[in-house]
């Protein structure tokens, strides 16, 4: 990651813009040739090729896209055609809003976990470090199951209802799918920011700190916590990627009225691109964003 | 590697699911024990689905079959399902990343580019979206059999993050190729296939394996996904009865199939669904478990990163004049 990093430096300004915008036709051309490729598939297993169907099918779902506002699609609660603009809003923000939150409480439990850890002896770190390992194995789902199970049999004993594990008609619901979808994003998170720690705990401007006499909860707040955390930003786009498709088995598990829930109904290639652009769209601008605003402020410091 | 607790542990694990499954079905049949109902003084207490018990350790599910019997006839689906889709990826990936790591510089920036947008396609999703014209029965039944199916599946999940993984070995290729050795051997004439052969294959051995493993984990989890989604592991049985049709149904044991199709008993009869996800957990486990004996046993050292402050009459004395300054300088100021 790092030599990634001063390679851009050299860019000027104008080549960074072009390379978003490069990367975000590439991703573009991807999401649609991927949304027609059932087609080749199913012809695959009837052992034909269907490379015409193929191309006709992409074709088809860019000419459906254009006149945006009346594109219809199966509702898959109330049972008919509904206009897609601007209902999928709706979906949009609240699978948003889960995964965003969800992204949060991780971010901000694992750090808080590190730097608890960073401050204790060699010997628990590396304790901590394996038991994290071993957790990152519990499947996705467990989790889930054993969060519903728990709410019902709190429900049993006491009679209090903790939270809804299903949603039913219009209703939100939020932190018991929000502490689900964390859980394991957290424990990811929290491994990746304590093996980023302590790389940069070897560098040679801590150890001068510490001969300095700064203290130790010093250092690791104010000096390693700001470089370590470039190091994790870049490196939760893949814990973001697979929050993604905790996301949908979440939905689906409690019946969430989100954006995959949504496509499940809509299982055709325009379904499909819709899908995916709802989140693709605030999350690569996200991501972007990030990158270029920890590549600046580095050029900046390595500038002065 | 045999010498690691944690490799053989993870092993034992994997290797019974996977050794009990072809004995189970040797010695009992292909068919798992049935129970309709539990008799006691000659009265049904319970009906299937029946609670677990001794005869049946894991209860059975909502037609009486023993439930144990039915994990141990899927595990070998499921596991060798697991193991062959990262193989495949695998190998298709490693050779496509030293391609694009030495021989298409110019051309990696875009592979990656290419994969980073992959990373906003959720993984389950994209597999379920492109699996279902392969695995959701048609009305008319099956054109296909039941190996062809779980092979074009193999090939296909395997296939479905070739360009992430092999952009992950692109990079560390092009990490390891820019190191002195490699330019020495350059200079004495190597070629680039030698290059790869010889010097980049070995040096990232331990990290390719390490790769394999997490790719199999993930394999794991997807195919639960899948199963949740109804589609499971070599095709989904559909009855298209629009009276009394049956809910889709797992054509083989394996897993997935058996968590997907009792979802919804969560509340009514929690072993049914929990018991395979344990089962896929363990799996999963048993996988991480062997990497870290791996690696343990390829570097040894992993245990003891622990740092000794290193005795040096020079240090020593360098340090005693700068605390004597320090000192100084304190008094000095506060004189002031």
């Amino acid at each position: 990651m790092d030599d990634k990093i001063k390679k851009r430096e050299n860019f000027p300004k104008g080549v960074k813009g072009l390379k978003f915008l490069t990367n975000f036709c590439i991703a573009i051309t991807g999401i649609i040739l991927a949304g027609s490729l059932p087609i080749l598939i199913r012809g695959w297993v009837e052992g034909e090729w269907r490379g015409r169907l193929y191309v006709e099918s992409i074709r088809e779902t860019l000419e459906g896209l254009w006149p945006i506002g009346e594109i219809a699609f199966l509702n898959y609660r109330a049972g008919q055609e509904m206009p897609l603009f601007p209902n999928i809003f709706a979906y949009i923000v609240y699978s948003l809003e889960i995964l965003f939150l969800a992204l949060l409480v991780a971010i901000i439990t694992s750090l808080t976990f590190t730097i608890v850890t960073m401050l204790l002896s060699d010997n628990i770190r590396e304790r901590v470090k394996m038991i994290l390992y071993f957790l990152e194995s519990v499947p996705d789902l467990l989790i889930i199951m054993l969060a519903q199970l728990s709410v019902i049999f709190f429900f049993k004993e006491t009679g209090v209802l903790i939270s809804k594990i299903a949603v039913a008609g219009e209703d939100r619901i939020y932190w018991l799918p929000v502490l689900c979808l964390a859980v394991l994003p957290t424990i990811q998170l929290y491994r990746l920011s304590m093996l980023t720690f302590q790389e940069e705990e070897r560098q040679m401007y801590v150890e001068l700190a510490h001969a300095l006499g700064f203290s130790k909860v010093y250092i690791v707040l104010i000096h390693m916590f700001r470089n370590a955390i470039i190091s994790v930003f870049f490196q939760s786009k893949r814990t973001m990627w697979f929050m993604l498709s905790n996301l949908f088995v979440l939905e689906l598990m409690f019946n969430l009225p989100g954006i995959m829930l949504f496509l499940r109904g809509n299982m055709h290639p325009l379904g499909f691109l819709v899908t995916i652009f709802s989140f693709f769209l605030p999350m690569f601008i996200l991501y972007s964003f990030g990158e270029w605003f920890f590549v600046s402020r580095r050029q900046n410091k390595a500038v002065a | 590697m045999w010498r690691q607790p944690y490799f053989i542990f993870g092993f034992f694990i994997l290797s019974f699911f996977l050794a009990g499954s072809f004995v189970y079905e040797w010695v009992w049949g292909d068919v798992p024990a049935q129970t309709h109902y539990l008799m006691e003084d000659g009265r049904a207490v319970e009906a299937a689905p029946i609670s677990p018990n001794w005869q049946h350790p894991l209860g059975t599910d909502q037609y009486g079959y023993d439930l144990l019997g039915k994990l141990m006839l899927g595990a070998k689906y499921t596991i060798l399902a697991a193991l062959a889709i990262a193989a495949v990826r695998m190998a298709i990936a490693v050779p496509i990343g030293y391609l694009f790591g030495t021989y298409f510089e110019k051309q990696r920036k875009w592979m990656s580019s290419f994969a980073d947008s992959m990373h906003y396609i959720p993984l389950t999703l994209f597999a379920a979206y492109v699996l279902t014209p392969l695995l959701w029965m048609p009305e008319n039944g099956f054109s296909s059999t039941l190996s062809e199916r779980i092979s074009v599946q193999v090939i296909i999940m395997a296939l479905l993050t070739v360009p992430i993984v092999s952009v992950l070995v692109a990079n560390e290729a092009a990490l390891l190729r820019d190191k002195e050795y490699i330019l020495a051997a350059k200079t004495l004439g190597a070629g680039r296939f030698r290059i790869i052969r010889k010097h980049l294959y070995p040096q990232m051995r331990e990290k390719i394996a390490v790769l394999y493993g997490q790719q199999v984990m993930e394999t794991f989890i997807i195919l639960a996904h899948l199963g949740l989604l109804d589609l499971f592991l070599g095709g989904t049985k559909v009855s298209y009865d629009p009276m009394f049709g049956d809910p889709p149904m797992s054509i083989s044991y394996e897993w997935a199939g058996l968590f997907g199709s009792s979802f919804r008993y969560l509340q009514s009869a929690p072993w049914l669904p929990l018991a395979p996800v344990v089962c896929i957990g363990l799996a999963i486990f048993s996988v991480s478990l062997m990497m870290e004996g791996y690696l343990r046993s390829k570097n040894p050292k992993i245990k003891k990163i622990r740092r000794q402050p290193q005795e040096d009459p020079v240090v020593e004395w360098n340090r005693e004049q700068l605390r004597e300054k320090m000192v100084r300088l304190k008094n000095e100021n506060q004189s002031k």
